[in-house]
This record gives structure tokens, C-alpha cells and sequence, in this order.
């Protein structure tokens, strides 16, 4: 898990803009099951947006309709004022699919190159392989790449046109720390550029390291939208611990911003959606010893945010190591 | 397009099953058929002759269907769908994918006119040999539109049983193999409405130094506009899903 040192680069600036991705009212069924049911979503030109649900929550539909694999049931989708399928044409459009498998039978470099030669101003060539850690790998045939490096190619395949709008569909599934890490930021150079980059993950951390934005989707719609932090203060994200020492706990309820209160021994526990508020007024109270303040889970907002997450959403869990946390993950587990 | 073209022309050849029964098994039997059991003296040059255009046009029919193998396999690896999120149109990488399909059915056409020429000992005009290897390789037309019909409607697995059943059949009833006028009466009659058999026509009749007769062309094209037909249809509804 990166830490919030590295993504200091800030969201970028989408000035010469207007909105890259538009959903309006987009609903999709198969057969009767509804995938996706009443999609409404802006994301301006330049803006990095993570799409974060659980397996099936309709993040690949989503993403299937964005490029114009998939067309909606109702709804329009826009892509640059226009249709999807006439920004993919005019090679705005690059992207990594979930299911790609590798080719067989070409090599890393041709495949690329013919891949780059369909764009009207794409990549150099050396450079998408270079981007994508691919550089020692150019002549080597796809099809005898491991489970990583064949995704990496799959990277390059969308990064080779150089697209102004970069659709990711899980893409650091298959890869290992380290490489997550080189395509991380290989991303964030390719953000920085002032292109629009639009991912899908299960993974919070992910969402929480690379986006500006995150999406919350579930049931196939969209159940929340805001950076990480204001995903985290709008379920209430923080906790407040210190230690009693004999006080009584009756009036902490009360205190400002404090949602819950849970007494383990002689340490209470508060979540708070305005831990300043509710330090100061422990302050008042006297109550300032052993305080600790720490961010709420990401699993707990997430558990939150998604209705209905009986299971798989939290199996991840993180391993935040701190009591308070895993305490408050399992309170909300209780609560859900 | 071209591009396109170039790379799938590049993953045909580097197939090692289609080098081995594309253009390695057609070149066999010609061989074979033509220097085994036949006495002392060689076949007759006429069967020898005769057997050429056959065994090309058996490879060139195979090759032009394989083009729709090629197709399912891609579908099946996602990599049609990768393709339409390239500012390449739909209808380009189904043209593309024609060319290519026109282009690997040359080896096998090249390879067994040459054993014809070099190793059996055919002789023939010059403007015969540009011409026979001409009719073969555009009557491969209908054949690769089959192809690409079955390439789109059917899975990978389907796609590359059906194909090679496409080829046996065409090949053996169209009187590929074995010259038509072997087969029983009823039998040569049915083998003279069907596609292998026509296309072999065109080019036994340069062979003979003539011009393909009327017959022969309006049959072909009447396949052709059969199987164009079914390639469209089957792409126009594979379109949707791949």
C-alpha cells in the first residue's frame, strides 16, 4: 500500500477541458437482470476516477457501455460531446480490458507498433514499451509471456495510440507488488499529461492511492462520489480513542460529530464525522489522555457506502494493524 | 489496413499447423497421387497435369477457410473486441482479414504448381502458368467469405471442426482428390453444382488452353453471393456480442 506521500501530484488541472465522460440515465439489462440501473456521471477532462464496487456491483458493464462495446438499454453515454464509438475512431480512446487474453504468434514490438500505427498521433513505440516495463521483453512473442508481463502488454496495447481518455478494467489484477507499483506510476505520469484516466478496481487502497475521485458503485448504481476523504468524513470516518481513567462515558454520546461510542475497558472508542469538534470538546471535559485520532478503515467506509455486503468486500482486510480500526470493522460488520 | 493485414499474413505463417497441413499436405498427395501405383512408365502426364490444379486448389481452399478460423480464435481471445476500441472500423478489420485470407492461400497455390513444374515435369505456356495461378487464387473467394461466415457465427472449437469438414468435403466431392469423372452418374452430376468443383474447372480449362467456360463462372458466383451473404449475416450478429 502506498502512502499519501507519493500522491502529492495533486489532482490535475483540467483546464482546457470541458467533460470527457458523460452518463445520463444510463440503465442496461440482460435478459431481466438489470446490470446497471439509472447511471448519472460526469468526469471532466484531466480528472484520474476510480470506479470502486464489488465483484458484479456493474463497473465492467459500465465500462463496456463507455467505450461503446455495449450499447445502453436507455440513457445516452458521451464521450467528448459525441458518441463513443466516433471518439474511439477518432483515436481519443485507449483501453485495457478485463478478459483480453494474449495473441498468439506476434511479438511484443510488432504488436504494439501495429497497435500504435491505427492511432493518428500515437506513442513512440519504445516509449509505451518502456512505460509499461516491457522494454526487455520487445521481441519476445506474446504468447510465452507470464500471467504479469502478458498484462503489462495489454497496458501498452491501451497506452500505444497515446489516447487522451485511458480506460483501465482491473489492471493490476494479475500483477505482484512490485509491479503494481511500476504501473502505478507509469499511470500517474501518463495523468499528469493533463489525460483523463478512468480505472475500475475491488481494491480500496487502490482507489484511495490513485484517484482524485472514487465512485462508489453497487447494485449498479452509483451509491457514492467525492475524493477518499470525503468519502471517509461522510460515513464518519474517524476515531477518536483515549483513555477514561474512571470518567464516566454517559455524556460522550452527546459530544459534536460523534456517531457511536464503544467502551472497551477503560478506553472508549469514538467515531466522529468532526474529530476536531470532538477533541475539543474532550479538552473541555478533561478527557485528554492517551488520545489517539486515527482514519476510520477504508473497509469500513466501504461497508458503509455499499448496502448489502455480506461477504467478499471485507476479506481483503487490509491488515491496519491498529486496535481501533479492526475494532470499529468489526463493529460496522455487526452493524451491516 | 494494410498493417493489419501484414500482421495477420505474419501469424498465419508462424503457424506450424498451417505450414504442415496448408501447404505441406497438399504438395504431399500431389506427390503421392502421381508417382505411386502407376507402373513403370509414371502417371500420364494429363493425370499429373490434372492432379496439380487439384491438389492446388485443395490447398487454396483450405488456406481460404482457415482465414475463418483465424476469426474465431481471435473472437474467442478477446482480441476482436481489443480491436474495436482501435480507430479501426469494424468493416475494415473484416476486409482486412479477407486480404489475408487472400494472401495465405498463395503458398500453398505456389508450392504445388512448382512440384508440378519441377518435380513432375508439367510443362505449359508461360501465360498458362500466370493465368492458372490467377484463377486460383481469385476463385478462392467464396471460399475465404464461407470461412469468415463460420469464423463469426461459431466458437473457436466449432469453427476449426467445421472448417476442415468444409474442406474434405468441398475437396473430395468437388472432385479434388479423385478426378469427378471416377465418381457414379449421380454422384458427377451433384459434384458439378458445387463451388470445389467449379473452381477446379477454372483452371483445368487454362490448362487445356482455354478460357473458363460460363458455366463454371456463374456457378462460383452464385456460391459467392450465398456465402457473402451468410458471412454478413453471421458478422452482423457476432458484431453484438464480440
Amino acid at each position: 500500500m502506498e502512502t499519501a506521500a507519493t500522491r502529492t501530484t495533486g489532482p490535475v488541472s483540467g483546464t482546457d477541458g470541458g467533460t470527457a465522460v458523460t452518463f445520463r440515465g444510463v440503465t442496461r439489462s440482460y435478459g431481466a437482470v438489470r446490470a446497471v440501473q439509472g447511471l448519472d456521471l460526469d468526469i471532466a477532462a484531466g480528472e484520474t476516477v476510480a470506479l470502486l464496487g464489488r465483484n458484479g456491483a456493474g463497473k465492467s458493464t459500465t465500462l463496456s457501455m463507455l467505450l461503446g462495446l455495449l450499447p445502453p438499454s436507455t440513457g445516452t453515454v458521451r464521450l467528448f460531446g459525441g458518441t463513443p464509438e466516433s471518439a474511439v475512431r477518432a483515436g481519443r480512446v485507449g483501453a485495457m480490458l478485463q478478459d483480453g487474453k494474449a495473441v498468439p504468434r506476434v511479438t511484443v514490438r510488432e504488436l504494439i507498433t501495429f497497435v500504435a500505427a491505427t492511432y493518428p498521433a500515437p506513442m513512440d513505440v519504445d516509449e509505451a514499451l518502456e512505460l509499461a516495463g516491457l522494454a526487455e521483453f520487445a521481441g519476445r512473442r506474446v504468447d510465452r509471456l507470464s500471467g504479469g508481463q502478458a498484462q503489462r502488454v495489454r497496458f501498452a496495447v491501451a497506452l500505444a495510440g497515446n489516447p487522451e481518455l485511458l480506460v483501465l478494467d482491473e489492471p493490476t489484477a494479475a500483477l505482484d507488488v512490485d509491479a503494481r507499483r511500476t504501473f502505478w506510476r507509469a499511470m500517474r505520469g501518463y495523468a499528469r499529461r493533463g489525460n483523463t484516466l478512468v480505472f475500475s478496481t475491488h481494491y480500496l487502497e487502490e482507489a484511495d492511492d490513485h484517484a482524485d475521485r472514487i465512485v462508489v458503485i453497487d447494485g449498479g448504481r452509483v451509491v457514492a462520489d467525492g475524493s477518499g476523504e470525503e468519502l471517509k468524513r461522510r460515513t464518519g470516518g474517524t476515531l477518536v480513542s483515549f483513555d477514561l481513567r474512571g470518567a464516566a462515558s454517559a455524556p460522550l454520546p452527546a459530544l459534536p460529530g460523534v456517531s457511536a461510542v464503544e467502551i472497551r475497558g477503560d478506553r472508549a472508542l469514538l467515531r466522529t464525522t468532526d474529530s476536531d469538534a470532538t477533541v475539543v470538546a474532550l479538552a473541555g471535559l478533561d478527557l485528554v489522555h492517551g488520545l489517539q485520532v486515527t482514519p476510520a478503515s477504508l473497509e469500513d467506509t466501504f461497508l458503509a457506502l455499499t448496502s448489502g455486503a455480506t461477504t467478499g468486500a471485507a476479506t481483503a482486510a487490509s491488515a491496519t494493524g491498529a486496535a481501533a480500526a479492526s475494532a470499529a470493522t468489526a463493529s460496522a460488520k455487526e452493524t451491516v | 489496413m494494410l498493417d493489419y493485414v501484414r500482421l495477420e499474413v505474419r501469424r498465419t505463417l508462424r503457424d506450424r499447423g498451417f505450414v504442415i497441413f496448408g501447404i505441406g499436405m497438399p504438395v504431399l498427395m500431389y506427390v503421392l497421387m502421381t508417382n505411386i501405383g502407376t507402373g513403370p512408365g509414371g502417371a500420364p502426364m494429363e493425370w499429373k497435369t490434372a492432379s496439380m490444379v487439384g491438389m492446388a486448389a485443395y490447398g487454396a481452399l483450405g488456406a481460404a477457410l482457415g482465414a475463418g478460423t483465424g476469426v474465431a480464435e481471435d473472437k474467442q481471445l478477446g482480441w476482436l473486441r481489443q480491436l474495436r476500441i482501435t480507430p479501426m472500423g469494424p468493416v475494415r478489420v473484416v476486409v482486412g482479414r479477407g486480404l489475408t485470407g487472400s494472401v495465405t492461400v498463395l503458398p500453398a497455390i505456389a508450392a504445388v504448381l512448382l512440384v508440378g513444374a519441377l518435380v513432375n515435369g508439367v510443362r505449359m505456356a508461360a501465360w498458362q502458368w500466370a493465368a492458372l495461378a490467377a484463377l486460383l487464387w481469385i476463385g478462392t473467394a467464396p471460399f475465404t467469405l464461407l470461412g469468415l461466415g463460420n469464423g463469426y457465427r461459431l466458437s473457436a472449437q466449432s469453427t476449426g471442426v467445421v472448417n476442415t469438414g468444409c474442406m474434405l468435403l468441398l475437396s473430395i466431392i468437388g472432385g479434388l482428390w479423385f478426378p469427378a469423372e471416377l465418381f457414379p452418374g449421380w454422384l458427377r452430376t451433384l459434384s458439378a453444382w458445387t463451388p470445389g468443383n467449379r473452381f477446379a474447372e477454372l483452371g483445368q480449362s487454362v490448362t487445356q488452353g482455354g478460357a473458363p467456360g460460363l458455366g463454371a463462372v456463374a456457378v462460383l458466383a452464385a456460391w459467392m453471393a450465398l456465402f457473402g451473404g451468410y458471412a454478413v449475416y453471421a458478422y452482423r450478429r457476432a458484431a453484438r456480442t464480440v
